[in-house]
């Protein structure tokens, strides 16, 4: 099985360097591709300097636009999994053997990291993201029929079939709660293990104040979407 | 006619030349002009038949002409509001496709820079047609 590691970036020149050498050092068998987001500062040269390969977007696609990319690129050369993994520091390299080993096995198509199944890690969010990843997580897990517990963890492996899928339909800005459920109802076979999250080492979160505002609108039309997407979708001829 | 008709049919009259004109310059698509025009050739006929105006309003069952023609201005330029969206949602997801392609080309581009053994950039393309280049490593 190969694996690509795709590491989204935008403006993550301080991090990206530690990042990727931790990477090298705990997870040396893994391709690494970094996707720079049409990032203003050095983050692409701060990869190459890595001797990492990177796409640089002409312009600001987004999380989920920069993942997409780096999907292309993996089914392109031909990468079994594709797993998405933070530029700023948050993931650990040593969850990814459990990450990557129901993909192995061949039992799962979909891969999710999980801060909450065990507690793993002491990652501690502010109130309100908790109630907001309480709320999401609970919606979520009732549109899929299965308890989801991190529907927000950045921290995921994406097969072949998902990746293509992936080409067809993926937010664009935060690929969360409504791409779980979307894909989960086309059939797609998921699961998690646990994950543990570390405090960021430079940078912003993609998740600023502005955003907080947008977001739960944003996530809970999307997923209402989803649902009704795929329920017209099953009467249709299977794509 | 009225004065105030007079000056609405000369209004629409204008607008309809100048979208013409527009599309004659190609400042504007032939698509997106059909609209304005067909919006234009209405007010133009309503200014032109007021016999027309006090039919629709009747059979409407509105109490005033005005708000007929408030009515449907609005609608218009709702429905042309909304057809601008979907414009703009399909040209965001082009422009997002190419910006992909875009990067997926120029890494590719500087991986046969570096196979081909190469700092300088590559001289123009020899007039005997172009090497085959390396087909990457499709499965």
């Amino acid at each position: 099985m190969r694996a690509l590691l795709v590491v989204p970036a935008y403006d993550e020149e301080e991090s990206l360097p530690a990042t990727l050498a931790e990477l090298a050092r705990e997870a040396p068998g893994l391709d690494v591709l970094v996707v720079d987001d049409g990032s203003a500062d050095g983050t692409a040269a701060a990869a190459r300097a890595a001797g990492v390969p990177v796409l640089v977007l002409p312009v600001n696609l987004g999380v989920g636009g920069a993942l997409q990319t780096g999907f292309r690129y993996a089914l392109e050369r031909g990468y079994d999994v594709a797993v998405q993994f933070d530029a700023d520091g948050q993931h650990d390299p040593r969850d990814l053997p459990a990450l990557l080993a129901p993909l192995a096995a061949g039992a799962c198509d979909l891969v999710i990291g999980s801060r909450f199944v065990e507690r793993a890690g002491g990652y501690r969010a502010p109130w309100t993201r908790r109630a907001g990843m309480l709320l999401f997580s609970g919606l979520t897990s009732l549109a899929v029929g299965r308890r989801l517990s991190d529907t927000t963890s950045g921290l995921r492996a994406y097969g072949r079939r998902v990746m293509r899928l992936c080409l067809d339909y993926f937010p664009q800005d935060f690929p969360d709660a409504p791409l779980l459920i979307w894909l989960a109802r086309q059939g797609v076979r998921w699961t998690e293990v646990p994950a543990h999250m570390r405090a960021r080492r430079g940078g912003t979160s993609f998740y600023t104040f502005t955003k907080s505002l947008y977001y739960p609108y944003k996530t809970l039309l999307a997923s209402l979407i989803a649902v009704l997407r795929t329920g017209a979708g099953e009467r249709g001829p299977a794509a | 006619m009225t004065r105030a008709q007079t000056i609405a049919v000369l209004v629409a009259v204008l607008l309809v030349l100048a979208v013409l004109e527009l599309v004659r310059r190609r400042k504007l698509s032939e698509e997106f002009s059909l609209l304005w025009v067909v919006a234009s050739l209405g007010a133009v006929l309503l200014g032109v038949w007021t016999g027309l105006l006090t039919g629709i309003t009747r059979a409407l069952g509105a109490l005033y002409e005005t708000s007929v023609i408030f009515f449907f201005g609005l609608l218009f330029v709702l429905l042309l509001l909304v057809y601008y969206a979907v414009k703009l949602t399909a040209l965001t997801q082009e422009v997002r496709r190419l910006a992909q392609e875009a990067a997926l080309a120029r890494l590719r581009l500087e991986e046969m820079e570096r196979a081909a053994g190469a700092a300088p950039p590559p001289p123009p393309a020899p007039p005997g047609g172009p090497a085959a280049p390396a087909a990457g490593d499709h499965p």
